[in-house]
């Protein structure tokens, strides 16, 4: 197709109609060459399927090419012949006024020459802020003011006029010493002045039917925000840490909070299920080892709260019963599930109690061995809710000293099983319960101790 | 291979356990071979806990030495299941049964190569040291095929199957221990319980105590 083009503009065989190049022929020469799809020949006949019909018959019925080929129509056909066939349209030298000088001087471009004579063309982008115009009688009539006088609004809206609302700008240039004020003007008080004046013209100047939209200007809420704005940055390096201290502090303390609130919570449960329910958790132990399943609706509503408080305090050993191969020592593994921290601790509760980490995996063993970890976590869950609860005690006491410094705290002496941390406190406050005191701290030491995980602080005295 | 298919479906809820000893004894040459630095000649083995003749249904065992070892990888297909060395240094020896049933996958267990006498460790007083275990397999819902095999009954020798370890004596001195265990655990479960609620109850009532003192301060800030 470029071939014959070719030949033809070289015999120039078109006619002159075609000798300028125009933006909507180069577009439209691939169009108008497409030629017309063809009529199908075959009609799909009425029930037969479509996909069918397809697979039967389709616009090209050639078969697909098994070589990529490129005689088809593609965007080469509409690539614009620019050389040849068009003669260039001429270009002028010529003079010009820009409607934006107000000095009338002309200058001298290149332009088409079929574009003489009109505007110029950047001309458009001369813009013009309206600021409106109020004669001295309107000025009296609608814009007096107590803290403007008319030489001071002139100026202000010959300055408007003058940079076209860069209000910066207005205000560096305004003219203070002109207008010496006990309080400099800042650029809020000029803002407000100019709005307000405009709004009142507008109102002044419609029409009675027509709505006037006011500009919403409102003065004192910029000020205020400048002055926060200067505020913030007119802090000091040390202002500017101590807040991200501050802020941070506050997180942590929020943190915390929530972690009390969270184990305090844990705790509720945890004290739910253990009490009562110890007693009918060793009957249900006993039936168990006299082998009756199931031998009352009774105890299997007990059997339920077992398993309920087994899998939520202690160890839930995995029961290894897919099918296939595998060795009892594999069943004693500590399950994943089970932390570091309590993994660790389990580990010296077992050394203490000098029992091997890895005994003779017997059916019998395993059972045991891991009957005794799972109380030992549950020992573990115990002794952490008791260590919350002495935190909240420590707590209590504190504000107990900030109400009533001096007095005792009402609830001391009445319980008799004291934790560790308590007693060393109490000593702070009275010596003569000392002796007593220290006691207690030996015998709950004794109690806590062996067990090797997070006790209580303080065991020494 | 009719019965494939039917050989190859498990027995649910079926479980057959087999007990096993696995281990290695060791003997000190007395001195240190000149040729290689060796020092000791040990063997490491593994062995069922019954007199029974575990080659029915193990095909075959796998001892993985240490690498320095010529072929570490040593496989064992009949009984005794063991692997004879001589060495200067202890290892891990990784020990691999694999079955007949290619259903089943093997087994692997680790064993702590021993050669140095310990404290603990004495036995008979001789020269040897012995360090072995006891484990057991547990076959869990075998197939039809894994099943016959592992309830054939075969000796391995007719004379007496003996452990160097009394490992009943073992057991029972475990569950002693375990049990007492428990006991302790127990009590001071029960304890900690108690003082948790007394302590609950001493938070409660210190509570109320502030709130009390709280308002007689707000009474008094109002006058």
């Amino acid at each position: 197709m470029a071939a014959t083009s070719d030949v033809c503009d070289i015999l120039e065989l078109r006619g002159e109609e075609s000798k300028t190049i125009t933006k909507a022929r180069i577009i439209s020469e691939g169009q108008k060459k497409k030629p017309k799809a063809k009529q199908n020949a075959f009609k799909r006949p009425e029930g037969m399927h479509r996909e069918l019909y397809a697979l039967l018959y389709h616009d090209n019925m050639d078969k697909p090419p098994l070589l990529p080929t490129d005689t088809s129509l593609t965007y080469q056909t509409a690539k614009a012949k620019l050389g040849g066939c068009t003669v260039v349209r001429p270009w002028k030298w010529m003079p010009f006024t820009n409607p934006a000088r107000t000095d009338g001087a002309i200058f001298y471009h290149w332009r088409r020459e079929e574009d003489e004579g009109k505007d110029y063309t950047f001309a458009k982008f001369d813009k013009k802020v309206k600021i409106p115009v109020y004669s001295e009688q309107e000025y009296h009539q609608y814009l007096s003011s107590d803290d403007w006088n008319q030489d001071e609004t002139d100026h202000l809206f010959d300055l408007c006029r003058r940079f076209d609302l860069r209000w910066h700008v207005i205000f560096d240039r305004y003219d203070h010493a002109r207008f010496p004020r006990d309080k400099k003007r800042m650029l809020e008080d000029l803002k407000e002045r100019y709005y307000g004046t405009c709004n009142s013209l507008g109102k002044a100047h419609k029409q009675l039917s027509e709505k006037y939209d006011e500009i919403v200007y409102d003065a004192d809420h910029e000020r205020r925000r400048r002055q926060q704005l200067v505020r913030l940055f007119a802090r000091t390096e040390e202002q500017v840490e101590e807040e991200a201290m501050l802020i941070q502090e506050l997180k942590r303390i929020e943190a915390r909070k929530r972690e009390r609130e969270r184990k305090s919570q844990d705790l509720q449960k945890l004290i739910a299920l253990d009490t009562g329910k110890d007693g009918l958790r060793r009957a249900e132990r006993k039936s168990n080892k006299k082998k009756f399943p199931g031998s009352g609706s009774k105890k299997d509503g007990h059997g339920v709260d077992e398993k309920v408080s087994e899998t939520t305090y202690g160890i839930k050993f995995s029961d290894c019963k897919s099918a296939g191969v595998m060795l009892r020592s594999q069943m004693m593994k500590l399950p994943t599930s089970v932390g570091q921290k309590k993994a660790k601790s389990l580990e010296l509760l077992l050394n203490e109690l000098k029992i091997d980490q890895h005994p003779m995996p017997t059916e019998e063993v395993a059972q045991l061995f891991n009957r005794l970890r799972s109380d030992m976590v549950y020992l573990y869950d115990l002794k952490m809710a008791y260590a919350n609860y002495e935190m909240e005690l420590q707590t209590l006491r504190y504000k107990w000293d900030a109400l009533a410094p001096g007095h005792l705290p009402p609830v001391k002496d009445a319980i008799p099983l004291r934790g560790l941390s308590d007693s060393l406190n109490i000593n702070k406050h009275t010596s003569k319960t000392d002796g007593e005191n220290t006691s207690k701290v030996d015998s709950a030491a004794d109690q806590v101790i062996d067990v090797g995980c997070p006790s209580p602080p303080a065991v020494k005295s | 291979m009719n019965s494939g298919v039917e050989s190859g479906s498990r027995m649910k809820g079926v479980s057959i356990v087999k007990p096993i000893v696995y281990g290695n004894s060791a003997r000190f040459f007395g001195k240190k071979r000149e040729e290689d630095g060796h020092t000791h000649s040990w063997t490491v083995y593994l062995k069922p806990y019954h007199n029974e003749d575990i080659s029915v249904y193990v095909k075959k065992i796998q001892f993985k030495l240490h690498e320095s070892y010529a072929n570490p990888i040593r496989v064992v297909t009949k009984p005794p299941y063991e692997v004879t060395e001589t060495g200067w240094g202890e290892f891990e020896v990784v020990i691999k049964v694999f079955f007949h049933d290619p259903n089943d996958r093997p087994l692997t267990i680790y064993h702590p190569l021993k050669l140095f006498q310990t404290e603990n460790n004495i036995i008979l007083g001789t020269k040897n040291v012995i360090s072995e275990s006891y484990d057991e397999m547990i076959f869990q819902d075998p197939t039809v095929m894994m099943h016959s095999l592992l309830t054939t009954n075969r000796q391995l020798t007719l004379g007496a199957h003996k452990h160097e370890t009394d490992f009943e004596e073992q057991e029972k001195s475990t569950i002693k221990q375990l049990n007492s265990a428990k006991q302790r655990i127990q009590t001071e479960i029960k304890e900690l319980k108690e003082r948790l609620n007394s302590s609950r109850e001493n938070i409660k009532s210190f509570r109320d105590e502030i709130k009390k003192l709280e308002k007689e301060h707000e009474k008094m800030d109002i006058t």
